[in-house]
């Protein structure tokens, strides 16, 4: 069974164990610990026994710190200019280390608050720098006006300064200006895309009427404020300041490097601040009565042992049992060695109901051959799977991360196959290489055949294949069907099918033609009749119609796997199409140097595009033909309650 | 009528090269799908930069067709030996008319599926804007219009296979 068999916890402990049971729960991490708010609402004699225990206030408190120290770390990263790195991993850490540089909580949580103090300093300088900065841009068109700021007009004059639109027309208002205020003076200080910036300089007995003209072409007054000086002296003045800021901000973000030494230990506090949370917010999930507490929890059978020892060891009441026959359960797939990395392909689709099949084991060779046939390259396949291999022994990645690239190693390996198989080698690069730069006529053979001389070969091989993919998903269904006892169902919707369909097969193929005849005859009647059996009256006959022309669709499920074809063609063609390029310089150093660029990009980006195409391609065969046959999704993640921190991974000394 | 142009209309070799050409305007369905994918990319990058790769590699998924196009046009040159040192092939009218009209499924296919499939992957990346670990339902989404692509360029490639020249 690839979804793992699942056991039903109860405990009941004393409550003065409780968070010592909690904290071991969480070390062994393989519990999944069930809300009791449905039980709670639905049960009433229930309610009247226990309450919910919460803590809030607690959760709360931990979750502000663990915010205040991831801006902290952000800041320090973004400072520091440190990479976030490709493939995230934890840090294995031993227990005693942990302890010991979290010893002085308090001189951390103080660095914290400095590292905080800095960054508030920091945003409040920002936005210094942008209130000045405004006011430097606002001054500057009128960087030409000597008249001081504070000067607003003299005894008898007033001075208008501000801006009309780019739009308007500065001659028409000079115009209007000259014959509603004759004595009224206009200066121009330029014009930007949005503004012509103006100033009006009029006696004071006119200045009802210029404003009036002024307004009329949407003036808008410049306000000096309380600026004292000429513009070009506010200007130097704000740079001035703007430099000060600037300085201040150098020396904060200074500061703030300056933590970049803390900058594990605040992972490690980090680290411990979720667990505390967890342990905090994983009480909510339990009740408790005065003296007593009990919780509700799934856990992996495999597990179970180890499990019995801690609650033992506690000295608590439980019970396990299995789930009862239609009980959902969270769901954890457990595969071999070999099929698991492809779990990430199910993942990525969604889970399994817990009642259902698991479909990784059933898929994961196929998707690595149609993944192999789709890139056919060996070479190519050869830097997918040491590239992986790589990443595996050096970055150790984990969980779902680690998955993913393992399964991308065993399909480079299926790659190296298939490109053998059909004499792949980044395209034809030997044969052109010989041919360009030594006058030679060399192929590897490929050591079945090529497709590009016989692609109907590779095409109706593809469509065998996807024939194959398609039965065993179809069996998979009978298989359900006949394990919930629903045999009618595997025969009427399965075995009646692989009737039809292997009749038509070998009607069509010529071999055995009257027996295939005769098969097909059965399975089409047989369809015709029973495909509407739940349906009533007149359904009955419209559902078996319905049912036999869902013939087109195997039709088409089947045609699908000619992107085998397709796309193995397409590397191949577009491999010799770099090849080409490069040879067309001719041989010698030239020859070479371009030959050299045009293999570099030209084979990273064939193979970057094809390895994307081959991975999409394949989980859609995956997910639309071979699912679509009889995968149920919907089920629960089994998410254990466990340490599941960000930058370290505790690692203790089994001690028993 | 003008006999230097019937002379050219109906010259094989001209026919063939106007196939390749055909096939090679796949290349504005990708440009356009690419386009259109890269628009949305470029609005969610705008409030997450982390989200680059992702966006980018669904912004690549209609790209597909251009290069089916490429291939066809590569495969139909070469046949009619105008990569190579051999030169252009003589070819009769009947085998130039049958490499253009070979070349017409992926040309025309990939137009509109480029342009389908970049719309397709513009939603998918409005998608990961908001749940990024859904990425791979969104490639499968943009894949399904590619079939089409697929299709096109599988039928080009079989009918050029099959032209004997």
């Amino acid at each position: 069974m690839s979804i793992a068999r699942m056991k039903k916890l109860s405990v009941v402990g004393h409550a003065s164990i409780r968070r010592e049971l909690m904290l071991k729960l969480m070390e062994l991490g393989v519990v999944d610990i069930v809300s009791q708010t449905d039980k709670l609402a639905a049960d009433s004699q229930w309610k009247d026994l226990v309450k919910p225990v919460s803590r809030e206030s607690d959760v709360v408190r931990f979750e502000n710190w663990i915010s205040k120290v991831s801006q902290v770390l952000d800041a320090i990263a973004k400072y520091c200019d440190l990479k976030a790195p490709l493939i995230k991993t934890r840090k294995p850490v031993s227990a005693a280390r942990f302890e010991e540089v979290l010893r002085d909580r308090s001189d951390v949580e103080q660095k914290i608050l400095n590292a905080l103090a800095q960054l508030g300093n920091l945003s409040k300088l920002h936005a210094a720098q942008n209130k000045v900065e405004a006011v430097r841009l606002s001054i500057i068109p009128w960087k030409e006006l000597d008249i001081p700021f504070e000067i607003h007009g003299t005894h008898s004059t007033d001075l208008i300064i501000g801006a009309i639109p780019a739009l308007a027309s500065r001659q028409e208002l000079e115009a209007q200006l000259a014959a509603k205020a004759e004595r009224a003076m206009m200066l121009s200080f330029g014009q930007d895309p949005e503004q012509q910036y103006l100033a009006v300089i009029t006696l004071k007995e006119d200045g009802a009427a210029v404003n009036d003209v002024l307004k009329s072409f949407g003036f808008n007054r410049f306000h000096q404020g309380d600026m004292e000086g000429t513009a070009e002296e506010n200007i130097r003045k704000c740079e001035e300041q703007l430099a000060q800021i600037e300085e201040k901000k150098n020396g904060t973000i200074e500061a703030i490097r300056g933590f970049r030494e803390y900058q594990e230990q605040f992972q490690f506090f980090h680290d411990d601040l979720v667990l505390h949370r967890n342990l905090a917010s994983i009480k909510s999930r339990l009740v408790a009565t005065r003296e007593t507490f009990y919780m509700e929890g799934w856990l992996p059978r495999a597990a179970a042992v180890k499990v019995e020892e801690v609650l033992l060891e506690k000295e608590c009441y439980f019970e396990m049992r299995d789930p009862e026959k239609d009980e959902t359960h969270p769901v954890l797939l457990a595969n071999k060695p070999l099929s698991s990395p492809f779990e990430a392909i199910t993942k990525l689709y969604a889970l399994p109901d817990s009642r259902a099949i698991d479909a990784t084991p059933f898929f994961a060779l196929s998707y690595a051959i149609f993944f192999g046939m789709m890139l056919s390259d060996a070479a190519y396949g050869l830097i997918l799977t040491i590239a992986t291999f790589v990443i595996l022994k050096k970055m150790k990645p984990e969980g779902m991360t680690e998955k993913m690239i393992k399964m991308f190693f065993f399909c480079g390996i299926s790659t190296i196959f298939w490109g053998a198989m059909f004499g792949g080698y980044f395209g034809d690069l030997v044969t052109v290489v010989a041919k360009t730069f030594f006058q030679a006529d060399v192929a590897i053979k490929p050591l079945w055949f090529n497709p590009m001389e016989d692609p109907m070969k590779l095409l109706m091989f593809s469509l065998l294949l996807g024939g194959i993919h398609l039965f065993i998903g179809m069996g998979l269904n009978a298989y359900m069907a006949i394990r919930d006892g629903r045999l009618l169902d595997a025969l009427c919707d399965t075995g009646l099918w692989y009737i039809l369909l292997i009749g038509l097969v070998l009607l069509l193929a010529g071999v055995a033609a009257p027996i295939g005849q005769w098969m097909s005859i059965i399975g089409a009647v047989g369809i015709l009749l029973t495909g509407g059996r739940y349906n009533k009256g007149l359904g009955k006959l419209v559902g078996g119609l319905g049912s036999l022309y869902g013939i087109t669709g195997y039709l088409s499920d089947v045609l699908s796997y000619s992107r085998l074809l397709a796309l193995g063609l397409a590397t191949g063609v577009i491999a010799s199409v770099v090849n080409t390029l490069g040879s067309l310089a001719g041989g010698g150093i030239t020859g070479l140097i371009l030959f050299i660029i045009a293999f570099c990009i030209g084979h990273t980006y064939n193979m970057s595009i094809n390895a994307l195409g081959s991975f999409v391609h394949s989980c859609r065969l995956q997910y639309v033909e071979f699912f679509g046959k009889f995968y149920q999704s919907g089920g629960e993640t089994f998410d254990p309650f466990n340490e599941n921190t960000k930058y370290i991974q505790i690692i203790r000394e089994e001690n028993k | 009528m003008n006999t230097d142009a019937v002379n050219l209309l109906f010259n094989g070799g001209f026919l063939a090269i106007l196939g390749a050409a055909v096939a090679a305007l796949a290349g504005i369905g990708s440009a356009m799908g690419v386009g259109i994918a890269g628009q949305s990319a470029s609005g969610i990058v705008a409030e997450d930069p982390k989200k680059f790769g992702q966006a980018l590699l669904l912004q690549a998924l209609p790209g597909t067709q251009g290069i089916y196009g490429l291939l066809i046009a590569f495969i139909i040159l070469q046949k009619i030996g105008l990569l190579g040192g051999a030169g252009l092939m003589d070819l009769s009218t009947i085998q130039g008319a049958s490499l253009l009209a070979a070349a017409l499924p992926v040309g025309l296919v990939g137009i509109w599926s480029g342009i389908a499939q970049g719309k397709t992957a513009a939603s998918a990346i409005m998608l990961i804007s908001k749940r990024p670990e859904e990425i791979a339902k969104g490639m499968v989404y943009t894949a399904m219009v590619e079939t089409y692509a697929v299709l096109g360029l599988l039928i080009s490639f079989l009918m050029i296979n099959g032209i004997k020249l």
